[in-house]
This record gives C-alpha cells, structure tokens and sequence, in this order.
C-alpha cells in the first residue's frame, strides 16, 4: 500500500508537468491504474467479491473507457502541435507540493493513523491539484485530466475513511463520472469544431 | 355561501371563451360577456341580500382552505357586483371592436379577472387570498397588454407586472409575519397572532406598503397613469373602479382583524400618505391631456381621499373614540362604492369617446355634444360626481370624510393633532377645488365648444349595450347621491356588527340632522330649494318675450377661428404657474420661422410635467440597482476556471476550517 501511495504521488507530480495531451492522458491511465490497485489491496480486507467488483468497474470506466475516448477526441483535433499555459507549470508543481502539505497538516489535525494519515494526505493532494490542473490549464483536455483526478482523489478518500463504500454508491459514482466524460468529450469536439480551437479562455467571447 | 360558489362557477364557464374554436370568436365573446352580466349579477343580488341580513353567510372549508363571507366582504362584493354588471354589459358593445385581434382572450380573461376578485374577497385564509391576488394581478396585467403590437403598451404592462409582484411580495411577507404568530394561515387564527411590537410594525408596513401599491397612493402610483390607457377601455374602468377597492378591502382586513389600529402612528401615516396622494393625484390630474390619464390620476386622489379617511378612522380607534370612527370608515366604503360607480362610468365614457374619434387626447376633440348627447349627459353626471357636486355619490362620501375629519378635530387634544387636522382640511379643500377645475376642463375641452380638429367629424352616438353599461351608472350614481340614506346606513350596520364591532352610537343624528356641532346635508333641502330657485328664476326671465338674434362672437373686429377657445393645457396654465415648485414643468420652444418681432412667426412649442417621482425617486434607485448589479459582475467573468478556482478557494477555506 505505501508503495502504491508514492507511486501515486510520483504520476500527479507528473501530471502537473506533461503539457502534452496524449502523454497526460497516458499519465491519467496510469494514475487510475494505481487507483485501481489501491482499491483492490483496500477491498481484500472485507472480502474478495467486494475487492473485486470496484477493482473491475475502476479498470474498465477509468484505465480503458475514459482514455480511449480521449485519445479518440484528440486524433480528431487539429491544434494539438504546441500548448502554453500563461502560468508557469512549476507554480503548478509547487502548488502540489503545497497541497500534499496541506493534507498532512490536515491528516495530523483529524488525528489518524498514520497509514491512513498518508493516504489521506495523497487523496487531497489529488482533490486539489486536479482542482489547480483545471483552474491554472486552458485546454479543455487537460481540464478533464484535471476532473479525472479529481474525481479519483475524491473516490480515493471514500474508499480509505469508509472502509469500503456500499456498492450502490459505488455504482453512481462511477455512473456520474462516465456521463461528466462522455458529455465533456462531446463538448470539446463540438467546441473544437465551431472555434477550431480547444482553448477554453475562448468561451469568454459567449459572455454576454 | 354556496350561491357565490354559483356565480364563481358561470365566471368560470365565461372563461372557456378562451378555448372556443376561431371561426365563433364573435359567438363566444357574446357567450361570455353574458355569461359575465348574469354572474355579476348575482354577485350583486347576494351581497345585497348579504348586506340586508337576509343572506345565508357562512363559510365554505375545503380542507385547510376556506371562503367566507361576512360584511366586510359583502361591501366590496357588492361593488364588484354593481360595477361589474355595468361595466360588462357596457363590454358586450366595446369589446367587438376587437373582433380579430383575439377577442376569445380579451372576454375569457375578462371573466377570470371578475371571478378572481370575487375569490379574493371570499377568501377565508392568507393562501386562497395570496392565490386569487395573484391570479388577479396576472390576469390583469395580460388584459393591459392586450394591444401589445404597441411599444408603450407593452412597457405600460411590464411596468404594472413589476410593480404588482413588489406588492405581492410584501403582502406575503405580511401574511408570513402574522401567520408564523399564530400557527396558522387562516384568517379565524390569523386575529389572534402573538407578535412582539417590531414584528407587528414590520407586518403593518409591509401590508400598507402592498395594499398602497395596488391602490396606486403616491409615491407608489406610477404604474397607474401607465397601465390605464393601455388597457381596452372597460378593463381600466374595471381596474380602476373595482381592483382598487380589492386593496382597500385586502387592508382593512389586516388592519380591522390582524393587526389592529391600536398603535397611533398607523393611523397618523396612512392618513398623511392618503392626504397628500389626495392633493398631488389631482394636480397631476388636471395637468393632463390625455383623457384616461386624466382619469387614471383622479383614481390616485380618490384613492388618497378613501386612505385619509381610513386613516382617521385609524386615529379615532387609537384614542379610544372608536364610536367616533364609525363616520370614517363609512365613509370609507361610501366612497369606495361612489368612486367605483363614478370612476367606471367615465373610463366607459372616455372609451366611447375613443370609439367614436380614435384619440384620447383631449386637445383634439370638443363639440362631441352634439355628436354623442347620450355620452355626453352621462359624461356629465360622472363628472359632476367626481367633482364632489350635490346630487351625485361623489358627495357623499366626501362629506362623510369630512365629517370623519371633523370628529377628530373635536377630538383631538394635542396641538400637533390639531395641526394635522387643519392640515387636512386645507389639503381636503383644495383637493375638492382642483377636483371641480380638473373636470370641468375635462368636460368643457371634449364636449362643449367647437371641434378642435377633423378627428371629431366621424363621432357618433355608441350602440344601445354601451349606453346602457353608461346608464345604468349614471343612474346609480343621481340614485345614491338623492337618496344616500339607505346605503349609509347599510354600511354603518356592516361595520357595527362586523369587523370592528363599535358601539353604535347616534351615527344618524352625527350625520344626517347635524348634532350640536356636526353641518347638515340633505338632498331633498337642497334640491327643494334649487327647484324652487330655478322655478323663480323661469318665471321672472321666461315671462318676457326673448329677442334671439344670433350673430359671431365680438373679437375686436376679426373672425373667430376654432383655434381660439381654450385649449386644455391654456385652462390649466394658472394652476402651473401656482404650483410650478411642485409640478417643474419643462417647456421648450423652438422659432421655426421668426421674421418680424410680433407676426409672421411660427413655432414649436413642446411642454412636459415630468412625474417628480419617477425622477427623484424612482430612477436614482434604479441606477444604484445597476450599479450594484456591475458591481456584481466583476466576480462574474465569463471564465469557466475562474469559476472552478472559486470552488478550489471555498474547497480550501472549508477544509481548514473543519480541521481548527
């Protein structure tokens, strides 16, 4: 488990650093690959049937599912040569290592312990570094990179302080996410297609 | 009780109008109108047999709703009745010249306008009451954009719709105030709220402040002289005749039954308020040129007079005179009847003038005597009504207000009272004053003199069902204002047995025969004493042999032309000059040709009366609304990560906040 924990803090600080879009969406597989293992190690402990079950849905919505139709948008995007983001990726970097802080200092308040102290300091460091992907990156596709890992920190941080969700849960969860995606991709291909970009600051121009 | 449900049920039937199939759209505008008269008909009858004593009363529970019908109620069901019947007898005529320009809606809506009115004066608990308000004042409002290919229409009616909600807004905070005290929504619970003197204060200027609203008192009237001609000519006589009184029974409610005029400063605001809504109504009144806005601000002062009334009646329930009051709040519900009666006829008979000449503005009519005599007899008598002269209703309740006024001046102890009072009474006199000015302007510019322009060429006499609608008020209004007694007396009893339940006094011999200080008026003194004038006068002048010998008026030696009588704007000249620091006009004049000092010049002159305060008091508010609202807007950017980063900033501050 505490392997996983840094390996899982070795692929967000990489994510905080890929600006290209095929590398971040490998990046965000292999981040949902840990994620899924994590879960798996998790479940054991109540059972094999209830390990198994997440463990599939993770691997099949978040590792071939939501990539495919990534990497499938990104082939039909034009303007994928070049990516800047106006603020320097190493405040993003930074602001990771600050969040990871943040979750100790946190995970010391609630008083843990200390296994669950530093997978709980992984989970809100995913929570708001996948919040500061979104805010600090303007293509749409590493803005859903950003909901992605998000959304795992927050299905993460479930799964340790609960000790296993109940599956109905764990059903909607994965349910919300693969609509958020699935409307997502259509939006940036249509968005693509009608401003031949897939730059968000764009979308100022609609403000009325 | 059940009898109302039957009235209730034809106004719904006269609604499906709107769900006749096109090609019978005449058919159904005569169904439905009919079905209208017969419906308002037994409104009429029932309240009456309501106000008698005869009636069945009693209430209707639906579960935790309820009608009911008490006296209170029954007075203003009996103006809805009266003007009601009138007015939609006076529609069967009117409302085909909408034929083709959805007429199916104008009759349906009509019905469902009539009949929620009745709902709201029927209601027994604060939700059928806020429902059928609510129904009233969208209903209302589509009538006023009935002609909505009109820009001005269109913005008249938004104007009301936006106004109206303010004021359902507050009384809704009224009724939740009162209802929160007392558990409960009925209005049977509803009287015996427990609040704490904030909250009561709270609930008190809420309710004025809604009511007040829809009665149009200044300063919250501006929707008034805008929704009123837009709206086709018998919806704005209905509205202005009928829907105004809804308010002042919606008030009394709150004030007779929930809250109680016990504290002195209720009283004393909405006596002021009335007062001077009294006053300022007419001066804009008689600044007009257009004829329904000439009406529409006469509803303003007449309003104001009905609340000053209230108001006093107020003051004499909070010092313990409430024998005293009786006079006042008759005169509320005399005035609200006479206003109602007079109020609709002349926005019929100012739509009959539309009718015949296309135009409301009175600068381009005069001479319509001639073309209309019925029009203009029945024109005559609600102007004389509104005037407040002998013979009509319009006196009567202004009377009775004065003599409210006048009890309170024996009454009062303090020298600020009597200040106050004398202060009515010169705001009361001059208000009469201008009143009889206002009209007389009204009817001399429209139907005495010569034409003022080819408009008036085409006039002619109306079809008999709008004569009719006009007769019947006009009849109503000589009935009451010869014979007053009957209806003063009914209403006193009314408000003896109901909602304030004041001894009763020697209310007749305050009012009818003059007690120790009280004036006297009689009818029957007056008219026997004019006859008798007039038969003198016959007699002395018509016994010589009369030489006619008609000619041209002298004009120093030139021709009159029709250009040279006065215009409506030159008869109100002095007033502007006198009260020029109240009204601010603003004139323009442009030379459009100016080539010798005193001829041969032409030129354009434009004059407005800005309304003070649509701009003192309503644009600065609605600047700083914008302004706050672009405030507002910097935190709004447009950008979908600025919004995220705002989650993020929240997402942070709650974390750290849960881990203190």
């Amino acid at each position: 488990m505490e392997y996983l924990v840094v390996l899982l803090l070795f692929v967000v600080f990489v994510q905080t650093r890929v600006m290209e879009l095929r590398r971040s969406v490998a990046a965000l597989m292999a981040q949902s690959v840990i994620v899924a293992c994590a879960c798996l190690l998790a479940g054991l402990n109540h059972g094999l049937m209830h390990a198994l079950i997440p463990f599939a849905l993770t691997l099949g919505v978040k590792v071939i599912f939501i990539p495919t139709a990534m990497l499938k948008l990104i082939k039909r995007i034009t303007d994928e040569r070049e990516i800047f983001s106006d603020i320097n990726v190493n405040y993003s970097t930074m602001a990771a290592a600050a969040f990871l802080v943040f979750g100790y200092v946190l995970g010391n308040r609630f008083m843990l312990d200390p296994m669950q102290q530093d997978i709980f300091a992984a989970t809100i460091m995913m929570i708001m570094t996948g919040l500061a992907l979104m805010v600090m990156r303007k293509r749409a596709i590493l803005q859903i990179c950003g909901l992605i890992t998000l959304e795992n920190g927050i299905y993460l941080l479930g799964l340790i302080i609960t000790e296993g969700l109940p599956l109905v849960v764990e059903l909607g969860v994965f349910l919300d996410v693969l609509i958020a995606v699935v409307v997502l991709v259509i939006l940036t291909n249509r968005m693509s297609l009608s401003f031949m970009t897939t730059d968000t600051t764009v979308m100022r121009k609609l403000k009325g | 009780m059940e009898s109302f449900m039957g009235a209730l049920g034809l106004y719904g039937l006269g609604t499906l109008a709107l769900v006749w199939p096109k090609r019978l759209e005449l058919a159904a505008h005569y169904v439905s109108m009919g079905l209208a008269v017969i419906a308002s008909l037994m409104v009429l009858s029932l309240s009456l047999l309501e106000i008698m004593g005869l009636g069945t009363g009693g209430m209707l529970q639906l579960g935790r709703y309820s009608l009911v019908v008490d006296g209170w109620a029954a007075a203003f069901l009996l103006i809805i009745g009266l003007s009601g019947t009138a007015v939609s007898i006076y529609g069967l005529g009117y409302g085909r010249g909408y034929l083709g320009a959805r007429i199916r809606q104008l009759a349906g809506l009509w019905n469902l306008f009539l009949g929620s009115m009745v709902l709201v004066v029927l209601a027994g608990d604060a939700f059928t009451f806020i429902l059928a308000w609510e129904v009233m004042a969208l209903v209302s409002f589509l009538l006023v954009n009935h002609e909505s290919e009109k820009k001005q229409v269109v913005g008249a009616a938004y104007q009301y719709m936006v106004m109206t909600h303010l004021g359902t807004a507050a009384i809704l905070i009224a009724f939740y105030i009162l209802g929160s005290g007392a558990e409960s929504f009925a209005f049977v619970d509803l009287a015996h709220s427990e609040l704490t003197p904030v909250m009561k204060h709270i609930a008190f200027g809420c309710a004025f402040a809604g009511f007040a609203l829809k009665s149009g008192l200044m300063p919250l009237h501006v929707w008034l002289p805008n929704a009123h001609p837009a709206a086709p000519s018998h919806v704005s006589a209905l509205m202005s005749g009928v829907m105004l009184k809804v308010a002042v029974y919606g008030f009394g409610r709150f004030v007779f039954e929930f809250i109680g005029a016990d504290v002195f400063a209720y009283g004393l605001i909405v006596m002021v308020v009335g007062l001077v809504s009294a006053f300022l109504g007419v001066l804009y009144a008689s600044m007009e040129k257009d004829m329904k806005r000439i009406l529409a601000y006469s509803s303003v002062e007449n309003m104001g007079i009905i609340f000053a009334a209230f108001g006093c009646g107020m003051l004499l329930v909070a010092m313990d005179k409430s024998y005293l009051s009786v006079v006042a709040f008759t005169a509320v519900l005399v005035h609200s009847v006479a206003h109602s009666l007079m109020k609709c006829l002349l926005f019929m008979s100012a739509g009959a003038v539309m009718h015949a000449t296309g135009t409301r503005n009175v600068e381009l009519l005069g001479g319509l005597l001639k073309k209309m005599p019925w029009t203009a007899a029945f024109t005559l008598i609600g102007s004389m009504s509104l005037a407040s002269l002998p013979f009509t209703a319009g006196l009567v309740g202004e009377w009775l207000t004065l003599q409210g006024m006048m009890s309170l001046a024996f009454e009062a102890g303090r020298p600020e009272l009597r200040l106050l009072v004398i202060f009515a009474f010169i705001l009361l006199g001059l208000t009469g004053a201008l009143a009889l000015g206002c009209f007389v302007r009204l009817y001399g510019v429209a139907f005495l003199g010569r034409r003022r322009s080819n408009l008036v060429l085409k006039a002619h006499e109306m079809p008999f069902t709008m004569l009719c609608g006009m007769g019947l008020e006009a009849v109503a209004i000589i009935a009451m204002g010869i014979m007053p007694a009957p209806l003063v007396n009914a209403m006193r009893q009314i408000l003896v047995d109901s909602p304030l339940a004041i001894p009763a006094g020697d209310f007749i011999g305050l009012w009818w025969n003059g007690g120790q200080s009280e004036a006297v008026f009689n009818p029957w003194l007056i008219m026997i004493a004019g006859l008798l004038l007039f038969a003198l006068l016959a007699l002395t002048l018509g016994s010589h042999k009369v030489i006619v010998h008609q000619d041209v008026t002298w004009n120093c030696g030139t021709e009159p032309t029709r250009r040279q009588q006065y215009t409506a704007t030159g008869f109100s000249k002095p007033l502007r000059r006198a009260f020029d620091f109240i009204l601010k006009p603003r004139r323009e004049r442009v030379f459009l040709q100016r080539d010798h000092a005193y001829f041969g010049r032409k030129l354009h002159y434009n004059l407005m009366i800005p309304d003070q305060f649509t701009d003192r008091l309503y644009r600065p508010v609605e600047h700083i609304m914008v302004r706050l609202a672009d405030t507002l807007r910097i935190v709004q950017q447009g950008s979908v990560r600025l919004y995220i980063g705002y989650t993020m900033i929240a997402m942070v501050i709650v974390l750290i906040w849960g881990g203190m």
